[in-house]
């Protein structure tokens, strides 16, 4: 039996006065794998925005349910205790909040959230050791401010590796890959797999094939124009990388 | 005549330098007043809006019961309700040090230092603290010595619904050489709503190469006034530093003017400020480059939240034969609510060639991008911005040489701990 995840109706909404998003519809159950590729400018990031609650990021109707619960009631922290995760495109630079207490007030906040014990920072510093070794983000990294210098390959392992501390029942990777060489790329697609259950749902935006080959997805679609126009299975990845966009945009027009 | 200048029996009025220099003072506020908002140094602070109430000197015995508590090792010098007390102070051994008012009358020679640097006729409320002189502490450091320890100064209130008035006066010597790091500390107890008004003067003296680090945490209920005066002479290649962190008052100011009087004279001026609610808080600077090759840098940072008033008017002179000085200021606050308010006032007079000379304030807003990414990994707001001001003060905190008095500070700002 599927238990549905995320389920997102008939969706409009946008930014800055400019309706983005025209009837988007998707449903990701427990355990599913979901890739989402688009031309520039489609409103793919727009889509994760929204989803994460981003303030200045409009609905103006339809309905999004995350776990049985109306996510667009919930605040932006919320949604993050409730297990939504976004590896966002273009991660912020914080100067002056190093990243391990920081990480630590996040986990610990999930917990209090879910009713479980918070974690002393001597279990935290091992268990963000650890978790850092496998996506190849030593100690003296951890102690730095949050993306702050950071290289574009080391900012996206960042995202994965705060995936991996916090465990997302669902997690958005907007573009995890980009900017990434051949073997970050490796890495950060290990690291999502292993923090996943069989449970944990995934929506993964990228304009390559080549990550998908690590997260393999059950279902890809293609967004242009505001709304899925087409899903495939992963084969529909392969074929895009060779024909582009140019159909899809083309029917838009 | 001002409400604050009350009939008094003060010890010692019978020397006739002291009597002479309190009816001075006296004269001088009776003919000056509180200034209003016409005057240019007081214009944002206006403090005759604050000072209306009925403050009164009171001699009393301590019976608070207060135990000064600071977590690092300390030479604690106390004042409780603006009255010395000796029971809960220590002097380090190495120094000469006793109240004012002793070294006034054993120690004749240290009067002409009295009154020199914050002058009754330049400054109104060091006038009014003229009148009353009688609480504070002499501390001479002789040459060469380095007192091992901090020295705190420690000034706690709890004025229980008396309008009380409490007029320091601290005059620090440091000889030739001489080193120290001195503290002051204000902090009150009982209700936040206690109104009192603290009138401090510091007159500081620092000889050839002496160093000092000055530290200070204003910590008082949020109906108190606190109207300080720093005034500090440095000599030949003597280094004073200062770190000032302020949680304003109903109306606070800190003011520090700094004589760099001979070649190589350095001093640093850094400050922090944290308010809400109802209030104000000035900070004001006036550096005079008096010699060549003096060195000066400033950099103060605020948050102002609630409609809280936050103000900084820095100066820097520097004077005609004081070429290759260099001077550096910068300002920045953080505005925390539509209601709170910064108020800037950077003045550069340099009448030398040959110098460097830069200032530079900003006013902004906490970064929404950076609270949203924080937030969306499950952060509370609140600590969100918590962290968001700590990594924006850091800066400024992070000067300050002694680890335990960072942390000391942090704990006093209430701040999220590093790890
Ligand atoms: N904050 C904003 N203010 C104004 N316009 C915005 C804002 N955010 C996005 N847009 C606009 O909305 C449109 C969709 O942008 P979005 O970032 O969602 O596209 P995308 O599909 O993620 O593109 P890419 O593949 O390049 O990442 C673009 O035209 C973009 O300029
Ligand atoms: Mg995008």
């Amino acid at each position: 039996m599927t238990t549905p995840l995320l389920e997102i109706e008939d969706l409009y909404g946008g930014v800055a006065g400019k309706e983005i998003i025209k009837g988007f519809n998707l449903t990701i159950n427990e355990g599913e794998v979901h890739a989402i590729m688009g031309p520039n400018g489609a409103g793919k990031s727009t889509l994760s925005n929204i989803l994460c609650g981003k303030p200045e990021y409009y609905v103006s109707s339809g309905k999004i349910t995350f776990k049985g619960k109306d996510l667009l009631k919930m605040s932006v922290e919320e949604r993050a205790r409730e297990g939504l995760f976004l590896s966002m495109q273009k991660p912020v630079e914080i100067p002056g909040v190093s990243i391990t207490p920081f990480l630590k007030h996040a986990l610990n906040s999930i917990r209090t959230y879910r009713g479980e014990k918070e974690m002393d920072t001597v279990e935290f510093v091992k268990l963000l050791r650890e978790e850092g070794r496998k996506l190849n983000l030593g100690s003296d990294m951890l102690k730095r401010s949050i993306n702050v210098g950071f290289s574009g390959g080391e900012a996206k392992r960042l995202e994965t590796l705060q995936m991996a501390i916090l465990r997302p029942d669902l997690a958005i990777l907007d573009e995890a890959d980009s900017g990434v060489d051949i073997d970050a790329m490796r890495i950060i697609g290990e690291g999502v797999n292993a923090c996943r259950t069989d449970k944990t749902g995934l929506l993964v935006i990228t304009h390559y094939q080549r990550l998908l080959n690590y997260i393999v997805p059950d279902y890809v679609h293609v967004y242009a124009g505001g709304k899925i126009v087409k899903t495939g299975n992963k084969d529909l990845a392969e074929e895009l990388e060779r024909t582009g966009y140019s159909e899809f945009v083309k029917e838009q027009a | 005549m001002s409400s604050l200048l009350k009939d008094v029996n003060l010890l010692g009025d019978n020397i006739p330098w002291l009597h002479d220099f309190r009816q001075q003072g006296r004269l001088v506020f009776a003919d000056k007043g509180i200034p209003n908002a016409k005057v240019e140094a007081w214009k944002y602070t206006k403090p005759n809006m604050f000072l209306n109430s009925d403050f009164a000197w009171v001699n009393s015995e301590n019976k608070t019961g207060y135990k000064p508590e600071l977590p690092f090792d300390c030479y604690k010098i106390c004042f409780v309700n603006g009255i010395f007390a000796p029971e809960l102070s220590d002097f380090p051994p190495e120094t000469e040090i006793m109240p004012l008012i002793e070294a006034i009358m054993l120690h004749p020679e240290v009067r002409e230092r009295i009154g020199k640097l914050a002058n009754s006729e330049q400054h109104n409320f060091a006038a009014l603290n003229a009148a009353y002189l009688n609480e504070g502490i002499y501390i001479h450091i002789a040459e060469g010595v380095k007192i091992n320890k901090p020295v705190c100064l420690i000034c706690h209130t709890e004025s229980g619904g008396i309008l009380l008035m409490n007029n320091l006066r601290n005059l620090i010597v440091l000889e030739k050489n001489a080193q120290a790091e001195i503290i002051e500390y204000y902090n009150y107890s009982g209700e936040q709503k206690s109104c009192y008004f603290n009138n401090i003067v510091n007159e500081i003296y620092l000889g050839e190469q002496a160093k000092l680090e000055h530290y200070k945490v204003q910590d008082e209920a949020f109906k108190a006034i606190h109207l300080a005066i720093n005034s500090i002479e440095v000599k030949k290649s003597a280094s004073y530093k200062s770190f000032c962190l302020q949680k304003g008052a109903d109306l606070a100011r800190n003011e520090s003017l700094i004589n760099l009087e001979e070649s190589c004279a350095q001093a640093e001026v850094n400050a922090v400020y944290a308010m809400n609610g109802w209030a104000t808080l000035d900070i004001t600077t006036d550096i005079r480059h008096l010699a060549a090759e003096t060195f000066s840098q400033q950099l103060v940072k605020g948050v102002v939240g609630g409609q809280a008033k936050g103000i900084f008017q820095g100066k820097i002179h520097i004077a005609p034969n004081a070429v290759k000085t260099k001077g550096y200021q910068q300002h920045r606050a953080l505005l925390l609510s539509d209601e709170a308010e910064v108020d800037v006032k950077p003045e550069l007079e340099i009448f030398a060639d040959d110098v460097q000379c830069t200032h530079g304030s900003a006013c902004g807003q906490l970064d929404a991008e950076q609270l949203f990414y924080m937030k969306s990994r499950g952060l509370d707001e609140d600590i969100a911005k918590k962290m968001l001001i700590d990594a924006y003060l850091q800066e400024v905190i992070a000067k300050v040489d002694d680890e335990k008095v960072i942390d000391w500070i942090k704990l006093v700002l209430k701040l999220p701990e590093e790890n």
